[in-house]
């Protein structure tokens, strides 16, 4: 379990930095930054767990993110219920939801799998463009998230925020990183490498790649509640295609075989992203061309490229 | 839902013929793009999730050329064309370099170039809405049939459309460079075995597809508003209707496109707030049920 | 543990793959299987191991029919297999590959509670590493090993399952002599240790006569004939239909 301590430091540490950031400088751009990376990174490090570890390209994983977002702020928005229990009944319906998804998906071979959970995901966006009463449309979910104090914690009050989101974003990071190094983990890295064999050592395929598609929709949903206090409500982008592209590429820009990577790649999305919207309207020009020199130029993520261990110099490129 | 005026239209000839008509361009135009995303599938094993900027660009070419020289003739024939050559350097210097790659290297080159093509339409043409107008030869006076009120530009697109899906079927079936897309569509190995010169023959899939999606765009844009993001959910239906069809069958693309043409039309009136989501559902069904489609051997 | 298979019959579009074939290999035995090429011997095996469904016949295992069922039951009654084409997982290393699959084989691999390997799973894989000469590249990446070394991993991980039935479809396929040496070293030492019921397909003639104790001859899906190396050197059918004009060496 020497893994396990490790991480577990590393997770501390890092917990540590980023509640005591504010106190040694005080900063609302920085805040904000990492409140919108907690989102980003935990949507994109979900997708990864299917992506990287079990080779399951996802074209459609932003459902979940924008099924958490709406979810979330119905429930604040409509019912009583305090934040924690709006967080725990939305992370266990996007499971229900991911898991008639997945009931679906799983059996698909590569390309089909990706284009059919788009195809699912754009279904759910058009629901949400349609269902006005209920979502609000195309102007998305107003009216803002009820405040709840809980223990203290305001969600309202930016600092509150940024505290709630660090602590969710280590968590959420901490989590994934257990599942990936678990016994479980490695069966969905054997299952990325080689079904057939995989099925010969005796695995019943269909079941990890199911489980792994209903946590992975978990975190995603995660990561849309944040972002949904974030924004106060929801928007249809959340559940939208650029916003599964941007995650995809998040993910190829920090490396698919980092567990790090998608944390780093969505930084990296994130700040690129507000130099852009700064410097020009034409953003997505810009992005478009970024992307082309990542994918003819560098070809593998950020931290894949730094990460050299021993004896892995080269890894056959799958 | 209100199935009662579907019923009542059911009994009205005029009613069936204006919805057909209007479901069968639906449909009709779906297929032209349809079609080339299921050649380049079956022949490449790549789903082009750029074909939809193909359309796109197609549509925007041929508004800039009516309105340059006044014919729309002229505008179609340039868009087809300027299309093909697009698709063909579309394959030959983005996805020819991450052949046998990681199937995620060529979704992201294309979310990459679909990006890059809507904002420079945005910034050529503007974000605003663009409506073509329906071109000179147009102009005229309705056909009635059965009392049904068909737009002579309906007619005239109906019959074009089904003439370049008999001219594409036949010249897959029968001229030689259509027998050996075929067969590369079926089996790879034996046309590399057969020694065909596969470069030539994947950038010409792309050239046909990209030419027949631009044409599509062409053809639709007098008759929808041209944005920069149109080109999107045209992929989306085309992608429905390659997956029910069959990826790689020219004729499931055709039968369904139709199929699906038809429910739109007729779902309009029956429900039309349900038709989206109907799709959606008989998609799911078909895959459960047969996955490599309804006209699909299986390939996958 | 005793193999037979029954009647077995499979069929492509209307042509028999393998037509009626009734064979036993006795607990402990090692014996070949060969024939020309597309004589049947990979879809015989894919049969046994429930890769494949067959049209007709039985497959038994000490005597408990095992038709029909999935590929993991069929493993988890005793029954491993190595492919002609060397299946294990290349971005991991050597004992990453055989730890993963004795978890597997312990029932583990949708464990969550702990982190990976599992107590006991590393001493167990260098074992079976040890078993097969893979000691010095255990924390080698899979992709880059030579290419015998790769197919003892393949056969590596079917022992991780720890069978009692051995299924090896051409193991020295591809392999230079010295290699091919070392691979029959390994299986005939792996098979007197294990005390496997191992069977192979092969098409050195050598090789087979050496070490096998019995052989059965497959030719366009029919067995020709099974028997001691003996018997079937001297069978007339088999030298006319598979050995042909070069009469094996004495």
């Amino acid at each position: 379990m020497n893994g396990f301590w490790r991480d577990s430091g590393v997770a501390l540490a890092a917990l540590v930095l980023l509640l005591g950031a504010p106190l040694a400088f005080s900063s609302p751009a920085f805040e904000d930054f990492i409140i919108r990376l907690s989102a980003l990174a935990l949507f994109a490090t979900s997708l990864n767990l299917l992506v990287g570890g079990s080779g399951m390209i996802s074209f459609g994983h932003g459902l979940f993110y924008g099924f958490g977002a709406y979810a979330f702020a119905l429930l604040m928005q409509r019912t009583t219920l305090s934040l924690a229990s709006a967080v725990l009944l939305t992370l266990f319906l996007a499971a229900l939801v991911a898991l008639l998804v997945g009931a679906v998906c799983i059996r698909l071979k590569t390309i089909y799998f990706a284009f059919v959970t788009l195809a699912i995901q754009m279904l759910f966006y058009s629901v949400i463009i349609s269902w006005v009463s209920l979502t609000g449309g195309d102007q998305g979910l107003q009216g803002g998230i009820p405040r709840r104090v809980i223990a203290g914690i305001d969600i309202n009050q930016q600092g509150h925020l940024y505290q709630f989101c660090a602590v969710l974003l280590v968590a959420g990071l901490f989590a994934m990183r257990h599942i990936t190094a678990s016994p479980f983990g490695m069966t969905l890295r054997m299952i990325r490498d080689n079904e057939a064999r995989a099925a010969f050592l005796g695995i019943p395929l269909w079941r990890p790649k199911l489980a792994i598609f209903v946590l992975a929709g978990v975190f995603a949903a995660l990561g849309g509640i944040l972002a949904s206090l974030f924004v106060s409500g929801a928007y249809p982008e959340f559940a939208d295609w650029p916003f599964s592209g941007q995650a995809i590429f998040a993910v190829m820009l920090g490396g698919i075989d980092s567990f790090l990577g998608p944390l780093a790649g969505s930084a990296i999305l994130l700040a690129l992203n507000d130099i852009f919207t700064r410097l020009t309207e034409y953003h997505g020009l810009v992005q478009g061309v970024v992307i082309l020199l990542f994918a003819l130029g560098l070809r593998r993520g950020v931290l894949d490229f730094l990460r050299v261990l021993p004896g892995r110099g080269e890894v056959a490129s799958r | 839902m209100d199935l009662g005026a579907l019923v009542a239209c059911f009994a009205s000839p005029a009613c069936v013929v204006t919805q057909a008509s209007s479901g069968l361009i639906v449909g009709l135009l779906l297929f032209l793009v349809a079609a080339g995303l299921t050649l380049i599938f079956g022949v490449l094993k790549i789903v082009n999730f750029a074909h939809g900027t193909f359309y796109m660009l197609g549509a925007y070419i041929a508004y800039s050329v009516l309105q340059a020289t006044n014919s729309y003739g002229l505008a179609v024939l340039a868009a087809a064309a300027a299309m093909a050559v697009f698709g063909v350097a579309f394959e030959r210097f983005l996805i020819a370099r991450v052949y046998g790659g990681n199937v995620l290297m060529q979704l992201l080159i294309c979310y990459a170039v679909v990006l890059i093509f809507d904002d420079l339409v945005k910034l050529i043409w503007g974000a605003d809405f663009h409506a073509m107008g329906m071109p000179e030869a147009f102009q005229r006076a309705p056909i009635f049939i059965a009392g049904g009120v068909v737009p002579p530009f309906y007619a005239g697109l109906i019959v074009l459309s089904l003439c370049l899906a008999a001219l594409l079927g036949l010249g897959l079936g029968f001229t030689r460079m259509g027998k050996i897309i075929t067969a590369a569509a079926q089996n790879p190995q034996m046309v590399a075995a057969l020694g065909i010169n596969t470069t030539a023959l994947f950038a010409l899939v792309f050239g046909l597809g990209g030419g027949l999606a631009g044409l599509a765009g062409a053809l639709a844009a007098p008759v929808r508003s041209l944005s920069p993001g149109m080109g999107f959910s045209i992929l989306i239906e085309s992608f429905i209707i390659t997956v029910i069809g069959g990826m790689g069958s020219i004729a499931g693309a055709l039968l369904t496109a139709i199929g699906y043409g038809l429910l739109r039309g007729f779902g309009t009136i029956g429900f039309p707030l349900f038709t989206d989501e109907l799709i959606y559902a008989a998609m799911i069904l078909v895959l459960l049920l047969r996955p490599s489609g309804l006209f699909g051997r299986e390939i996958v | 543990m005793n193999l037979e298979v029954r009647h077995l019959t499979k069929r492509f579009g209307g042509v028999a793959a393998i037509d009626d074939v009734t064979l036993d290999f006795p607990s402990g035995s090692l014996s070949a299987v060969i024939g020309p090429n597309g004589a049947g011997k990979s879809t015989f095996f894919n049969l046994i191991s429930g890769a494949l469904l067959p049209d007709g016949g039985q497959i038994l295992v000490d005597g408990e029919e095992i038709t029909g069922r999935s590929q993991a039951a069929i493993v988890r009654r005793g029954l491993g297999r190595a492919f002609q084409v060397a299946q294990f997982f290349p971005t991991l290393t050597v004992r990453e590959n055989l730890m993963a699959a004795v978890a597997a084989h312990r029932g583990q691999w949708g464990d969550l509670a702990r982190r990976f390997p599992p107590p006991g799973a590393r001493t167990r894989a260098d074992e079976i590493a040890a078993m097969l000469g893979l000691t010095e590249s255990v924390d080698r990446v899979a992709a880059t090993l030579s290419h015998g070394d790769q197919k003892l991993l393949d056969i590596a991980l079917a022992l991780a399952l720890e069978p009692k039935i051995l299924l090896l479809d051409e193991p020295t396929a591809g392999m230079g002599p010295e290699e091919r040496a070392r691979m029959i070293d390994r299986v005939q030492h792996v098979w007197a240790e294990q005390k496997l019921t191992l069977v192979f397909i092969e098409h050195d003639m050598e090789i087979v006569f050496r070490i096998a104790e019995r052989v059965a001859v497959l030719c366009y899906g029919r067995l020709l004939a099974a028997g001691t190396p003996a018997a079937i050197r001297a069978d007339p059918a088999v030298i006319a239909a598979y050995l042909g004009t070069e009469a094996p060496k004495p």
